[in-house]
């Protein structure tokens, strides 16, 4: 599109002030990891003269025993196998909505579109009951099991299902592959890419996901990163603030390599539940 | 006709066998959940003791102003937050068709803070404000003017916005972006022959036909302003925050620090239609859209 120069220049200009809006805390964050308190204290926008970024990051992974270390297992622990079950269940669902003239199908689709949504808050108070009832409070579990529902991985699966040929299907029914083999060799191969963007989006929403794991975990050895780094302090029960910059960094900075590196699965999209 | 019954109860029933470990994690964890909160809303409570009363928690609520001024925060975002981002995303969005490729570094930029947690970009944008450590400070006192203080309660609100405006426009701008490049080009183009400038093809042909999108992400947002707690939750360490600040954060406190479950569960009911109102629409389309193809 044409535009006068003046005009391209404004909008240039703009457009540098709003990225550094949006860059300014990342770069805060960053050299706050080289700071000590008092450095901090200083308000400068440089790096920390000299550097603490070092003793930061062995503060952080010596606090309390090493206990970041079990936060940051616990986030990948969460996360993979929340994301990879939670998607390929979703999977299962959306073939079976694919392929199958079902009795009660539409009807069960718009149900499971309706549940979605309802939003986290009014399911979690419930499941910390019945969490409580079944003694599961407090367990890994607890925070995996909500994160196997993936109510927007089915909604997708379905779309991502539906691009494919009617054909492809029916040569392996020719094939005399029934219906599991069906789903295994010919379907799945055909959405992995779906498949890829689903668990990415579930991977981030599970290792962000801070309000479930504050209810149902009580000891620090179980919570994930998000939680944890909330719960720095010294022994006084005072907040410790390089140490809670440099362990915020680290946990985003995983997102952040998987953003950077898998950018072309992260495809945005009107995001449901 | 016998046999086309057969042949659709062997179908129902290979379906349901894909269905089933979605139908038991789907039902065990979000319809039983949800049936036991409305089961719990109905009771009264005292420490482990429970009894039957009806709607009296409802009742209650409805009465309590400390849960109706607790969506001051969420009507505060969905009036001034979620319109100016729209604006703001449009905006961008409209700039970056002014560059090569749709300014790809920019998207990108742009885009990031949408990958942070909410819990961390809370951390850091309170401590940003800080009085401690913000080093906006230095800035305002080359202006000779110290001893600001951004973090008070009144300021809040204005905080809130500034970090919330941050996490979304960039995703918001992406979408919006997305929309507009799915608009022909031969409208523009056309309009450009007539002798439309610049802004009237913007204003003209392009925002009427993103007015369904950003409708879509008017309602998308309304619906998470309602439910907003972990930004007010970070910055609640740092400025005294009252325990009704938004109706999340006084459901959670409800349950949590004084033990009124059961009222809790109702209050979550309560906000749980609320949002499901704002839902609707898109339930509607949503269904209807993706099944079409089948039928």
């Amino acid at each position: 599109m044409r535009l006068n120069k003046r005009f391209y220049v404004v909008i240039t200009i703009v457009l540098v002030l709003l990225a550094a809006y949006f860059i300014f805390p990342f770069y805060w964050l960053a050299i706050g990891t080289t700071k000590n308190v008092s450095q901090l204290f200083q308000k400068s926008l440089l790096p920390g003269r000299p550097s603490h970024l070092r003793s930061n990051m062995s503060g952080v992974f010596s606090y309390q025993n090493g206990v970041f270390l079990s936060w940051m297992l616990n986030s990948f622990l969460y996360a993979t196998v929340g994301a990879f079950v939670g998607v390929f269940i979703a999977a299962l669902a959306g073939y079976a909505f694919r392929r199958y003239d079902f009795i009660g199908k539409r009807l069960l689709f718009v149900l499971i579109i309706a549940f979605a949504m309802v939003p986290g808050f009014a399911t979690t108070l419930p499941l910390f009951m019945m969490f409580r009832d079944l003694s599961l409070i407090d367990t890994r579990l607890a925070v995996l099991l909500p994160s196997f529902v993936n109510i927007f991985g089915v909604y997708m699966m379905v779309s991502y299902w539906n691009q494919i040929e009617e054909e492809v299907f029916d040569a392996a029914s020719i094939d005399g592959a029934n219906d599991l083999i069906a789903f295994w060799k010919i379907g799945l191969p055909n959405v992995i890419p779906g498949f890829i963007t689903l668990f990415l989006m579930a991977f981030v929403s599970i290792w962000n996901n801070f309000f479930l794991p504050l209810v149902v975990v009580n000891s620090r050895a179980r919570m994930p990163l998000i939680l944890g780094i909330t719960t720095i302090t010294d022994p006084q029960g005072f907040p410790v603030y390089n140490l809670t910059l440099t362990a915020s960094f680290f946990t985003i900075l995983p997102l952040l390599i998987l953003f950077v590196s898998l950018q072309r699965y992260f495809k945005p999209q009107i995001y449901m539940r | 006709m016998i046999r086309l019954n057969k042949a659709r109860l062997k179908a129902t029933m290979k379906a349901y066998l894909f269905l089933a470990p979605f139908l038991v994690v789907f039902i065990g964890l979000i319809v039983y959940p949800i049936g036991l909160g409305v089961r719990l809303s109905l009771y009264g409570q005292r420490g482990a003791r429970m009894w039957y009363v009806g709607l009296d928690n409802y009742k209650r609520i409805l009465s309590d102003s400390m849960f109706w001024e607790s969506f001051r925060i969420p009507l505060f975002l969905l009036l001034i937050q979620v319109p100016l981002m729209l604006l703001l995303a449009t905006i961008i969005a409209l700039f970056y068709e002014t560059r090569k490729n749709g300014g790809p570094l920019y998207r990108f930029i742009y885009y990031l803070p949408y990958t942070i947690p909410g819990i961390v970009s809370g951390i850091v944008w309170s401590y940003i404000f800080s009085d401690s450590m913000s080093p906006l400070l230095p800035f305002l006192e080359l202006f000779g003017r110290t001893g600001v203080k951004f973090l008070t309660r009144s300021n809040v609100p204005g905080i809130l916005l500034i970090i919330i405006l941050w996490q979304f426009t960039g995703y918001t701008a992406f979408l919006v972006y997305s929309a507009l490049i799915a608009i022909p080009k031969e409208y523009s183009e056309a309009a450009q022959l007539d002798g439309a400038g610049l802004w009237q093809i913007a204003l003209r042909i392009k925002l009427p036909l993103l007015k369904g999108p950003l409708f879509t992400l008017f309602i998308f947002n309304a619906i998470g302003a309602m439910q907003v707690f972990n930004e007010p939750w970070m910055l609640g360490n740092l400025v005294v925050l009252p325990l009704n600040y938004t109706p999340a954060m006084y459901i959670y406190n409800s349950a949590f620090s004084q033990g009124r479950f059961t009222y809790a569960a109702a209050m979550g009911i309560i906000l749980a239609v609320i949002t499901c109102g704002f839902s609707w629409y898109i339930l509607r389309s949503a269904g209807r859209q993706i099944l079409e193809r089948r039928h």
